[in-house]
Protein backbone atom coordinates (compact mmCIF):
# COMPACT_ATOMS: atom_id res chain seq x y z
CA UNK A 1 0.00 0.00 0.00
CA UNK A 2 0.99 3.46 -0.67
CA UNK A 3 2.14 5.91 2.06
CA UNK A 4 1.11 9.18 1.65
CA UNK A 5 3.10 12.05 2.06
CA UNK A 6 0.74 14.75 2.91
CA UNK A 7 1.68 17.00 0.29
CA UNK A 8 -0.33 20.57 -0.01
CA UNK A 9 -1.80 20.11 -3.35
CA UNK A 10 -1.21 17.40 -5.89
CA UNK A 11 -0.74 18.19 -9.06
CA UNK A 12 -0.71 14.53 -10.39
CA UNK A 13 -2.96 12.05 -8.81
CA UNK A 14 -2.25 8.25 -8.95
CA UNK A 15 -4.87 6.41 -7.27
CA UNK A 16 -5.07 2.41 -6.88
CA UNK A 17 -3.68 1.52 -10.17
CA UNK A 18 -3.17 -1.73 -11.35
CA UNK A 19 -1.65 -3.18 -14.18
CA UNK A 20 -1.60 -7.21 -15.11
CA UNK A 21 0.36 -7.89 -18.27
CA UNK A 22 0.16 -11.96 -19.04
CA UNK A 23 2.21 -13.53 -16.75
CA UNK A 24 3.29 -10.70 -14.43
CA UNK A 25 1.94 -8.05 -12.35
CA UNK A 26 3.21 -4.81 -12.92
CA UNK A 27 1.17 -2.74 -10.44
CA UNK A 28 -0.56 -3.98 -7.59
CA UNK A 29 -2.40 -0.91 -6.08
CA UNK A 30 -0.55 2.08 -6.42
CA UNK A 31 -0.86 5.50 -5.14
CA UNK A 32 1.40 8.36 -5.80
CA UNK A 33 0.77 11.88 -5.82
CA UNK A 34 3.22 14.73 -7.08
CA UNK A 35 2.77 18.40 -6.04
CA UNK A 36 3.43 20.98 -8.61
CA UNK A 37 7.34 21.63 -8.63
CA UNK A 38 8.52 18.16 -7.27
CA UNK A 39 11.07 16.23 -8.09
CA UNK A 40 10.28 12.49 -7.75
CA UNK A 41 13.01 9.79 -8.36
CA UNK A 42 11.63 6.02 -8.42
CA UNK A 43 14.41 3.21 -7.52
CA UNK A 44 14.01 -0.27 -7.58
CA UNK A 45 14.94 -3.28 -9.15
CA UNK A 46 14.84 -4.25 -12.69
CA UNK A 47 11.06 -5.67 -12.91
CA UNK A 48 9.33 -4.31 -9.89
CA UNK A 49 7.28 -1.70 -12.20
CA UNK A 50 8.77 1.70 -12.41
CA UNK A 51 8.75 1.65 -15.99
CA UNK A 52 4.83 1.10 -15.59
CA UNK A 53 4.20 3.14 -12.88
CA UNK A 54 5.53 6.20 -15.08
CA UNK A 55 3.96 5.28 -18.45
CA UNK A 56 0.77 4.87 -16.56
CA UNK A 57 1.17 8.68 -15.98
CA UNK A 58 0.50 9.76 -19.32
CA UNK A 59 -1.69 6.44 -20.11
CA UNK A 60 1.05 5.52 -22.55
CA UNK A 61 0.04 2.11 -20.48
CA UNK A 62 -3.38 1.97 -19.79
CA UNK A 63 -4.00 0.50 -16.27
CA UNK A 64 -6.17 -2.21 -15.34
CA UNK A 65 -7.90 -0.49 -12.53
CA UNK A 66 -7.35 3.32 -11.01
CA UNK A 67 -7.14 6.24 -12.20
CA UNK A 68 -4.73 9.24 -13.28
CA UNK A 69 -5.63 13.28 -12.59
CA UNK A 70 -3.11 15.92 -13.75
CA UNK A 71 -4.60 18.82 -12.49
CA UNK A 72 -7.60 17.63 -11.66
CA UNK A 73 -8.38 16.85 -15.33
CA UNK A 74 -8.39 13.17 -15.89
CA UNK A 75 -5.65 11.62 -17.64
CA UNK A 76 -7.24 7.99 -17.82
CA UNK A 77 -9.34 5.58 -15.67
CA UNK A 78 -10.14 2.19 -15.95
CA UNK A 79 -12.97 1.20 -16.60
CA UNK A 80 -13.70 4.32 -18.85
CA UNK A 81 -17.69 5.52 -19.51
CA UNK A 82 -16.43 8.26 -21.97
CA UNK A 83 -16.94 7.58 -25.81
CA UNK A 84 -13.48 5.95 -27.32
CA UNK A 85 -13.67 9.29 -29.03
CA UNK A 86 -13.89 11.69 -26.14
CA UNK A 87 -11.51 9.49 -24.43
CA UNK A 88 -8.65 9.82 -27.06
CA UNK A 89 -9.19 13.64 -27.30
CA UNK A 90 -8.97 14.30 -24.08
CA UNK A 91 -5.82 11.90 -23.67
CA UNK A 92 -3.93 13.78 -26.48
CA UNK A 93 -4.87 17.57 -25.04
CA UNK A 94 -3.56 16.25 -21.85
CA UNK A 95 -0.46 14.15 -22.60
CA UNK A 96 0.75 17.67 -24.55
CA UNK A 97 1.26 18.89 -21.00
CA UNK A 98 3.18 15.99 -20.09
CA UNK A 99 6.61 15.51 -21.24
CA UNK A 100 8.08 12.01 -21.69
CA UNK A 101 11.93 11.37 -22.10
CA UNK A 102 12.52 7.28 -23.00
CA UNK A 103 15.94 5.28 -21.97
CA UNK A 104 16.50 4.93 -25.77
CA UNK A 105 15.84 8.46 -26.82
CA UNK A 106 13.46 7.47 -29.25
CA UNK A 107 14.88 10.67 -31.58
CA UNK A 108 12.99 10.89 -35.16
CA UNK A 109 15.17 9.84 -37.37
CA UNK A 110 14.16 10.94 -40.34
CA UNK A 111 14.08 14.75 -38.96
CA UNK A 112 16.82 16.90 -38.49
CA UNK A 113 17.34 18.11 -34.63
CA UNK A 114 15.82 21.26 -35.36
CA UNK A 115 12.40 19.75 -37.04
CA UNK A 116 12.37 16.85 -34.10
CA UNK A 117 11.97 19.86 -31.70
CA UNK A 118 9.64 22.05 -34.42
CA UNK A 119 7.18 18.76 -35.20
CA UNK A 120 5.64 18.17 -32.15
CA UNK A 121 4.95 21.63 -31.61
CA UNK A 122 3.31 22.69 -35.35
CA UNK A 123 1.26 19.45 -35.05
CA UNK A 124 0.25 19.21 -31.49
CA UNK A 125 0.56 22.77 -30.16
CA UNK A 126 -0.29 23.87 -33.44
CA UNK A 127 2.32 26.53 -33.30
CA UNK A 128 3.22 28.61 -36.56
CA UNK A 129 6.53 27.75 -38.20
CA UNK A 130 7.98 30.78 -37.18
CA UNK A 131 6.98 30.39 -33.52
CA UNK A 132 8.24 26.75 -33.53
CA UNK A 133 11.41 27.61 -34.46
CA UNK A 134 12.28 30.30 -32.21
CA UNK A 135 10.70 27.57 -29.40
CA UNK A 136 12.96 25.37 -30.80
CA UNK A 137 16.44 26.90 -30.78
CA UNK A 138 15.63 28.23 -26.99
CA UNK A 139 14.64 24.43 -26.23
CA UNK A 140 18.06 23.72 -28.14
CA UNK A 141 19.92 25.84 -26.24
CA UNK A 142 18.88 25.00 -23.01
CA UNK A 143 20.29 21.59 -23.88
CA UNK A 144 23.78 23.04 -24.86
CA UNK A 145 22.65 21.69 -28.96
CA UNK A 146 21.88 24.91 -30.71
CA UNK A 147 25.15 24.47 -32.92
CA UNK A 148 23.66 20.81 -34.05
CA UNK A 149 20.14 22.32 -35.19
CA UNK A 150 21.06 20.97 -38.75
CA UNK A 151 22.34 17.56 -37.68
CA UNK A 152 20.76 14.57 -37.84
CA UNK A 153 19.51 12.42 -35.32
CA UNK A 154 21.95 9.53 -36.49
CA UNK A 155 25.03 11.93 -36.09
CA UNK A 156 24.46 12.44 -32.78
CA UNK A 157 26.00 10.43 -29.93
CA UNK A 158 23.71 8.69 -27.20
CA UNK A 159 24.11 12.07 -24.72
CA UNK A 160 23.62 14.31 -27.41
CA UNK A 161 20.31 12.20 -28.57
CA UNK A 162 19.18 12.40 -24.95
CA UNK A 163 19.40 15.85 -24.94
CA UNK A 164 17.91 16.64 -28.52
CA UNK A 165 15.23 14.01 -26.63
CA UNK A 166 14.70 16.84 -23.68
CA UNK A 167 14.92 19.75 -25.86
CA UNK A 168 11.73 18.41 -27.92
CA UNK A 169 9.65 17.91 -24.36
CA UNK A 170 10.64 21.31 -23.57
CA UNK A 171 9.47 23.26 -26.39
CA UNK A 172 6.48 21.99 -25.65
CA UNK A 173 6.11 23.65 -22.05
CA UNK A 174 5.53 21.05 -19.99
CA UNK A 175 3.60 21.11 -16.71
CA UNK A 176 4.95 17.25 -15.84
CA UNK A 177 8.16 15.93 -17.23
CA UNK A 178 8.70 12.06 -17.08
CA UNK A 179 11.90 10.67 -17.32
CA UNK A 180 12.48 6.59 -17.61
CA UNK A 181 16.45 6.17 -16.85
CA UNK A 182 17.55 8.68 -19.04
CA UNK A 183 20.80 8.05 -18.39
CA UNK A 184 21.13 4.42 -18.73
CA UNK A 185 21.70 3.51 -22.06
CA UNK A 186 24.67 6.01 -22.13
CA UNK A 187 28.47 5.85 -22.09
CA UNK A 188 29.81 6.72 -18.32
CA UNK A 189 31.32 9.94 -19.75
CA UNK A 190 28.26 10.96 -21.51
CA UNK A 191 26.22 10.79 -18.65
CA UNK A 192 26.69 13.80 -16.33
CA UNK A 193 25.93 16.01 -19.29
CA UNK A 194 22.55 15.05 -19.27
CA UNK A 195 22.12 14.97 -15.64
CA UNK A 196 23.48 18.34 -15.35
CA UNK A 197 20.74 19.42 -17.93
CA UNK A 198 18.01 17.58 -15.32
CA UNK A 199 19.59 19.68 -12.57
CA UNK A 200 18.81 23.10 -14.24
CA UNK A 201 15.20 21.81 -14.90
CA UNK A 202 15.13 20.82 -11.13
CA UNK A 203 16.36 24.14 -10.08
CA UNK A 204 13.94 26.18 -12.13
CA UNK A 205 11.18 24.10 -10.21
CA UNK A 206 10.02 21.63 -13.30
CA UNK A 207 7.61 18.70 -11.86
CA UNK A 208 9.70 15.64 -12.94
CA UNK A 209 9.26 12.25 -11.98
CA UNK A 210 12.26 10.44 -12.39
CA UNK A 211 13.14 6.75 -12.69
CA UNK A 212 17.13 6.66 -12.38
CA UNK A 213 20.01 3.99 -11.03
CA UNK A 214 22.15 7.12 -10.41
CA UNK A 215 21.87 7.34 -6.09
CA UNK A 216 24.23 10.43 -6.15
CA UNK A 217 22.05 12.44 -8.53
CA UNK A 218 18.99 11.33 -7.00
CA UNK A 219 20.08 12.48 -3.86
CA UNK A 220 21.10 15.72 -5.25
CA UNK A 221 17.76 16.56 -6.81
CA UNK A 222 14.78 14.47 -5.48
CA UNK A 223 12.46 15.85 -2.84
CA UNK A 224 11.28 12.84 -2.74
CA UNK A 225 12.56 9.00 -3.50
CA UNK A 226 9.90 6.75 -3.69
CA UNK A 227 11.45 2.88 -3.62
CA UNK A 228 9.16 0.25 -5.54
CA UNK A 229 9.35 -3.66 -5.62
CA UNK A 230 7.57 -6.64 -6.82
CA UNK A 231 4.61 -3.23 -7.77
CA UNK A 232 4.22 -2.01 -4.54
CA UNK A 233 5.85 0.88 -2.89
CA UNK A 234 7.68 -0.36 -0.18
CA UNK A 235 9.36 3.48 0.97
CA UNK A 236 9.45 6.89 0.45
CA UNK A 237 10.23 10.37 1.69
CA UNK A 238 12.78 12.59 1.29
CA UNK A 239 16.37 11.28 0.15
CA UNK A 240 18.69 11.77 3.07
CA UNK A 241 15.94 9.40 4.89
CA UNK A 242 15.62 7.12 2.32
CA UNK A 243 19.42 7.28 1.41
CA UNK A 244 20.79 6.70 4.82
CA UNK A 245 18.34 4.93 7.22
CA UNK A 246 15.88 3.06 5.04
CA UNK A 247 13.33 1.69 7.39
CA UNK A 248 12.86 -1.68 5.48
CA UNK A 249 14.80 -4.45 5.06
CA UNK A 250 13.81 -4.95 1.47
CA UNK A 251 15.21 -0.64 1.17
CA UNK A 252 18.55 -1.65 3.11
CA UNK A 253 19.30 -4.78 0.65
CA UNK A 254 18.61 -2.83 -2.66
CA UNK A 255 20.95 0.19 -1.52
CA UNK A 256 23.51 -2.33 -0.60
CA UNK A 257 23.64 -4.16 -3.77
CA UNK A 258 23.43 -1.27 -5.98
CA UNK A 259 26.69 0.16 -3.80
CA UNK A 260 28.57 -2.94 -4.65
CA UNK A 261 27.90 -3.23 -7.93
CA UNK A 262 28.65 0.85 -8.14
CA UNK A 263 32.27 0.15 -8.32
CA UNK A 264 31.82 -2.42 -11.23
CA UNK A 265 31.31 -3.15 -14.98
CA UNK A 266 27.87 -3.09 -15.46
CA UNK A 267 26.49 -5.78 -16.57
CA UNK A 268 23.43 -5.70 -18.17
CA UNK B 1 10.73 -19.52 -89.49
CA UNK B 2 11.15 -16.39 -91.28
CA UNK B 3 10.23 -13.21 -89.70
CA UNK B 4 7.93 -11.19 -91.67
CA UNK B 5 9.23 -7.56 -90.66
CA UNK B 6 5.91 -5.99 -92.56
CA UNK B 7 4.18 -6.99 -89.84
CA UNK B 8 5.84 -4.54 -87.15
CA UNK B 9 5.50 -1.84 -89.94
CA UNK B 10 1.66 -2.40 -90.63
CA UNK B 11 0.32 -3.25 -87.17
CA UNK B 12 2.97 -1.50 -85.13
CA UNK B 13 0.45 1.51 -84.63
CA UNK B 14 -1.96 -0.85 -83.37
CA UNK B 15 -0.01 -2.65 -80.98
CA UNK B 16 1.60 0.86 -79.90
CA UNK B 17 -2.68 1.93 -79.25
CA UNK B 18 -2.33 -0.98 -76.75
CA UNK B 19 0.47 -0.32 -74.96
CA UNK B 20 -0.97 2.93 -74.51
CA UNK B 21 -3.82 2.19 -72.97
CA UNK B 22 -1.96 -0.72 -70.70
CA UNK B 23 0.16 2.44 -69.68
CA UNK B 24 -3.33 3.95 -68.75
CA UNK B 25 -5.02 1.06 -66.96
CA UNK B 26 -1.73 0.61 -64.77
CA UNK B 27 -1.44 4.21 -63.68
CA UNK B 28 -4.93 4.66 -63.11
CA UNK B 29 -4.77 1.82 -60.67
CA UNK B 30 -2.05 2.63 -58.89
CA UNK B 31 -3.26 5.91 -58.00
CA UNK B 32 -6.08 4.51 -57.00
CA UNK B 33 -4.19 1.37 -55.41
CA UNK B 34 -1.55 2.71 -53.36
CA UNK B 35 -3.70 5.32 -51.37
CA UNK B 36 -6.33 2.57 -51.03
CA UNK B 37 -3.78 0.09 -49.43
CA UNK B 38 -2.74 2.81 -47.04
CA UNK B 39 -6.25 2.92 -46.12
CA UNK B 40 -6.03 -0.83 -45.85
CA UNK B 41 -3.19 -1.29 -43.70
CA UNK B 42 -4.18 1.46 -41.29
CA UNK B 43 -7.71 -0.07 -41.09
CA UNK B 44 -6.18 -3.42 -39.95
CA UNK B 45 -4.60 -1.46 -36.85
CA UNK B 46 -7.93 0.54 -36.54
CA UNK B 47 -8.92 0.31 -32.92
CA UNK B 48 -12.60 -0.65 -34.10
CA UNK B 49 -12.81 -4.12 -34.55
CA UNK B 50 -15.13 -4.26 -36.96
CA UNK B 51 -13.49 -2.22 -39.56
CA UNK B 52 -10.09 -4.33 -38.81
CA UNK B 53 -12.22 -7.12 -40.01
CA UNK B 54 -13.03 -5.71 -43.21
CA UNK B 55 -10.04 -4.71 -43.88
CA UNK B 56 -8.70 -8.15 -43.28
CA UNK B 57 -11.09 -9.95 -45.13
CA UNK B 58 -10.47 -7.85 -48.39
CA UNK B 59 -6.64 -8.28 -48.60
CA UNK B 60 -7.19 -11.50 -47.67
CA UNK B 61 -9.82 -12.47 -50.33
CA UNK B 62 -7.88 -10.24 -53.33
CA UNK B 63 -4.83 -12.20 -52.14
CA UNK B 64 -5.88 -15.50 -52.17
CA UNK B 65 -8.06 -15.99 -55.37
CA UNK B 66 -6.75 -16.12 -59.39
CA UNK B 67 -6.66 -12.09 -60.21
CA UNK B 68 -8.79 -13.45 -63.25
CA UNK B 69 -11.23 -14.84 -61.09
CA UNK B 70 -11.90 -11.37 -59.85
CA UNK B 71 -11.69 -10.06 -62.94
CA UNK B 72 -14.60 -12.00 -64.38
CA UNK B 73 -16.39 -11.08 -60.79
CA UNK B 74 -15.87 -7.45 -61.48
CA UNK B 75 -16.44 -7.75 -65.39
CA UNK B 76 -19.95 -9.81 -64.99
CA UNK B 77 -21.40 -9.98 -61.75
CA UNK B 78 -21.08 -5.73 -61.59
CA UNK B 79 -23.83 -5.38 -64.39
CA UNK B 80 -26.24 -8.05 -62.41
CA UNK B 81 -26.38 -5.11 -59.79
CA UNK B 82 -27.14 -2.54 -62.28
CA UNK B 83 -24.05 -0.58 -62.44
CA UNK B 84 -22.77 -1.12 -66.18
CA UNK B 85 -19.00 0.16 -66.63
CA UNK B 86 -17.14 0.54 -70.02
CA UNK B 87 -14.61 -2.69 -69.59
CA UNK B 88 -12.00 -0.74 -68.79
CA UNK B 89 -13.19 0.94 -66.56
CA UNK B 90 -14.07 -2.60 -65.20
CA UNK B 91 -9.84 -3.59 -65.31
CA UNK B 92 -8.98 -0.13 -64.01
CA UNK B 93 -11.12 -1.34 -60.76
CA UNK B 94 -10.23 -5.19 -60.33
CA UNK B 95 -6.16 -4.32 -61.01
CA UNK B 96 -6.66 -1.07 -58.69
CA UNK B 97 -8.38 -3.72 -56.07
CA UNK B 98 -6.22 -6.54 -56.44
CA UNK B 99 -3.05 -4.50 -56.14
CA UNK B 100 -4.16 -2.14 -53.14
CA UNK B 101 -4.45 -5.72 -51.10
CA UNK B 102 -0.96 -6.45 -52.28
CA UNK B 103 0.04 -3.01 -51.19
CA UNK B 104 -1.42 -2.90 -47.72
CA UNK B 105 0.21 -6.10 -47.14
CA UNK B 106 3.96 -4.40 -48.28
CA UNK B 107 3.05 -0.91 -46.17
CA UNK B 108 1.61 -3.20 -42.97
CA UNK B 109 5.24 -4.92 -42.70
CA UNK B 110 7.29 -1.29 -43.53
CA UNK B 111 4.94 0.17 -40.17
CA UNK B 112 5.84 -3.11 -38.49
CA UNK B 113 9.71 -2.17 -39.60
CA UNK B 114 9.80 0.73 -37.31
CA UNK B 115 10.55 0.53 -34.15
CA UNK B 116 7.74 0.44 -31.20
CA UNK B 117 9.23 3.74 -29.46
CA UNK B 118 8.81 5.69 -32.44
CA UNK B 119 4.98 5.41 -32.07
CA UNK B 120 4.97 5.60 -28.33
CA UNK B 121 7.39 8.60 -28.78
CA UNK B 122 5.13 10.60 -30.80
CA UNK B 123 2.10 9.90 -29.46
CA UNK B 124 3.35 10.69 -26.20
CA UNK B 125 3.84 14.50 -27.63
CA UNK B 126 -0.29 13.98 -27.47
CA UNK B 127 -0.61 13.73 -31.34
CA UNK B 128 -3.69 11.36 -32.38
CA UNK B 129 -2.46 7.96 -33.76
CA UNK B 130 -2.77 9.47 -36.98
CA UNK B 131 -0.70 12.18 -36.65
CA UNK B 132 1.68 9.98 -35.07
CA UNK B 133 1.22 7.74 -38.54
CA UNK B 134 1.50 10.26 -40.75
CA UNK B 135 4.37 12.96 -39.41
CA UNK B 136 6.66 10.18 -37.53
CA UNK B 137 5.73 6.68 -38.48
CA UNK B 138 5.27 6.44 -42.39
CA UNK B 139 7.72 8.66 -43.34
CA UNK B 140 10.17 6.22 -41.94
CA UNK B 141 7.91 3.59 -43.37
CA UNK B 142 8.93 4.76 -47.10
CA UNK B 143 12.28 3.79 -47.20
CA UNK B 144 11.78 0.65 -46.06
CA UNK B 145 8.74 -0.25 -48.34
CA UNK B 146 9.67 1.31 -51.91
CA UNK B 147 11.56 -2.06 -53.20
CA UNK B 148 8.38 -4.23 -52.68
CA UNK B 149 6.02 -1.32 -53.81
CA UNK B 150 7.99 -1.52 -56.81
CA UNK B 151 7.78 -4.87 -57.17
CA UNK B 152 4.45 -5.20 -56.79
CA UNK B 153 3.98 -2.30 -59.40
CA UNK B 154 6.22 -4.34 -61.98
CA UNK B 155 3.48 -7.30 -61.46
CA UNK B 156 0.76 -5.40 -61.87
CA UNK B 157 1.72 -4.15 -65.38
CA UNK B 158 2.47 -7.98 -66.04
CA UNK B 159 -1.06 -8.88 -64.45
CA UNK B 160 -3.15 -6.46 -66.33
CA UNK B 161 -2.59 -8.85 -70.21
CA UNK B 162 -5.21 -10.54 -68.34
CA UNK B 163 -7.79 -7.86 -68.86
CA UNK B 164 -7.64 -8.98 -72.36
CA UNK B 165 -9.93 -11.70 -71.45
CA UNK B 166 -12.73 -8.95 -70.51
CA UNK B 167 -12.46 -6.91 -74.36
CA UNK B 168 -10.04 -4.30 -72.74
CA UNK B 169 -8.05 -3.43 -75.86
CA UNK B 170 -4.78 -2.96 -74.17
CA UNK B 171 -1.38 -4.48 -74.90
CA UNK B 172 -2.22 -7.92 -75.41
CA UNK B 173 -5.66 -7.60 -76.63
CA UNK B 174 -4.01 -5.74 -79.90
CA UNK B 175 -1.36 -8.93 -80.03
CA UNK B 176 -3.82 -11.50 -80.45
CA UNK B 177 -5.97 -9.28 -82.80
CA UNK B 178 -3.40 -8.98 -84.84
CA UNK B 179 -1.58 -12.58 -84.32
CA UNK B 180 -6.07 -13.19 -85.85
CA UNK B 181 -5.68 -10.71 -88.77
CA UNK B 182 -1.88 -12.29 -90.07
CA UNK B 183 -1.95 -15.53 -88.36
CA UNK B 184 1.75 -14.70 -87.65
CA UNK B 185 2.26 -15.14 -83.96
CA UNK B 186 5.53 -15.29 -83.27
CA UNK B 187 5.95 -11.16 -84.65
CA UNK B 188 2.99 -10.32 -82.48
CA UNK B 189 3.66 -11.98 -79.78
CA UNK B 190 7.37 -11.03 -79.82
CA UNK B 191 6.39 -7.29 -79.99
CA UNK B 192 4.51 -7.14 -77.15
CA UNK B 193 6.51 -9.36 -75.28
CA UNK B 194 9.39 -6.71 -75.74
CA UNK B 195 7.07 -3.79 -75.12
CA UNK B 196 5.95 -5.31 -71.28
CA UNK B 197 9.80 -5.79 -70.66
CA UNK B 198 10.63 -2.24 -71.57
CA UNK B 199 8.09 -0.73 -69.82
CA UNK B 200 9.10 -3.08 -66.60
CA UNK B 201 12.41 -2.01 -66.93
CA UNK B 202 11.60 1.87 -67.38
CA UNK B 203 9.74 1.44 -64.23
CA UNK B 204 12.50 -0.51 -62.30
CA UNK B 205 14.90 2.46 -63.23
CA UNK B 206 12.87 5.56 -62.24
CA UNK B 207 11.98 3.36 -58.82
CA UNK B 208 15.51 2.07 -58.00
CA UNK B 209 16.57 6.46 -58.61
CA UNK B 210 13.62 7.26 -56.35
CA UNK B 211 15.01 4.37 -53.51
CA UNK B 212 17.91 6.39 -53.58
CA UNK B 213 16.93 9.51 -53.23
CA UNK B 214 14.36 8.89 -50.68
CA UNK B 215 16.85 6.85 -48.57
CA UNK B 216 19.46 9.97 -48.50
CA UNK B 217 16.84 12.19 -47.62
CA UNK B 218 15.60 10.45 -44.82
CA UNK B 219 18.61 10.11 -43.02
CA UNK B 220 21.17 12.61 -43.96
CA UNK B 221 22.82 10.44 -46.22
CA UNK B 222 23.47 7.27 -43.26
CA UNK B 223 20.78 4.29 -43.19
CA UNK B 224 17.06 5.23 -42.82
CA UNK B 225 15.80 3.40 -39.93
CA UNK B 226 17.29 3.80 -36.26
CA UNK B 227 18.69 0.03 -34.94
CA UNK B 228 15.73 -1.63 -33.50
CA UNK B 229 15.97 -0.24 -29.96
CA UNK B 230 19.45 -0.95 -29.51
CA UNK B 231 18.69 -0.66 -25.41
CA UNK B 232 15.84 -2.89 -23.74
CA UNK B 233 13.88 -1.36 -21.47
CA UNK B 234 14.94 -2.84 -18.03
N1 LIG C 1 4.74 -4.91 -22.42
C1 LIG C 1 4.87 -5.85 -21.48
N2 LIG C 1 4.44 -7.11 -21.69
C2 LIG C 1 4.54 -8.07 -20.75
N3 LIG C 1 5.11 -7.88 -19.57
C3 LIG C 1 5.58 -6.66 -19.27
C4 LIG C 1 5.48 -5.58 -20.21
N4 LIG C 1 6.04 -4.47 -19.66
C5 LIG C 1 6.44 -4.84 -18.41
N5 LIG C 1 6.17 -6.14 -18.19
C6 LIG C 1 6.45 -6.88 -16.93
O1 LIG C 1 5.98 -6.10 -15.87
C7 LIG C 1 6.90 -6.08 -14.80
C8 LIG C 1 7.36 -4.66 -14.51
O2 LIG C 1 8.10 -4.18 -15.62
P1 LIG C 1 8.70 -2.72 -15.68
O3 LIG C 1 7.67 -1.75 -15.28
O4 LIG C 1 9.30 -2.55 -17.03
O5 LIG C 1 9.85 -2.78 -14.57
P2 LIG C 1 11.09 -1.84 -14.36
O6 LIG C 1 10.97 -0.65 -15.23
O7 LIG C 1 11.04 -1.51 -12.91
O8 LIG C 1 12.30 -2.66 -14.67
C9 LIG C 1 8.04 -7.00 -15.22
O9 LIG C 1 7.80 -8.27 -14.67
C10 LIG C 1 7.93 -7.06 -16.71
O10 LIG C 1 8.38 -8.29 -17.20
MG1 LIG D 1 12.20 0.09 -16.74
Amino acid sequence: MAMDTGKMSNFLEMTGLVKTFTGATALQDVSLNVAKGEVVCLIGPSGCGKSTLLRTANWLTPADAGEVRLDGELVGTMPDQRSASKQAKGLNAVRARIGMVFQNFNVWPHLNVLENVVCPQMVVAKRSRNEAEKKALVALSEVGLEDKKSEWPDNLSGGQKQRLAIARVLAMDPDLMLLDEPTSALDPELVSGVLAVLKRLAEKNMTMIIVTHELGFASSVADRIVFLEGGHIIEQGPPDVILQSPATERLKLFLDKLNITAFQPKSD
Amino acid sequence: MSIDLSIFTNYGPQLLLGFWMTIKIVVAAIILGMPFGLVLALGRRSRFVFIRLLASSFIEIFRNTPFIIQVFMFFYVLPFYGLYLPAEYVGVVALAAFGSAYFAEVIRGGIDAVAKGQLESARATGMSDWQAMRYIVLPQTLPIILPAMTNQTLSLVKESAILSTITVGELTMAAITVQGETFRPFEAFIMVALLYWALNETLAIIMRRVERKVSKRSSGGSRAVPAVSAVKDG
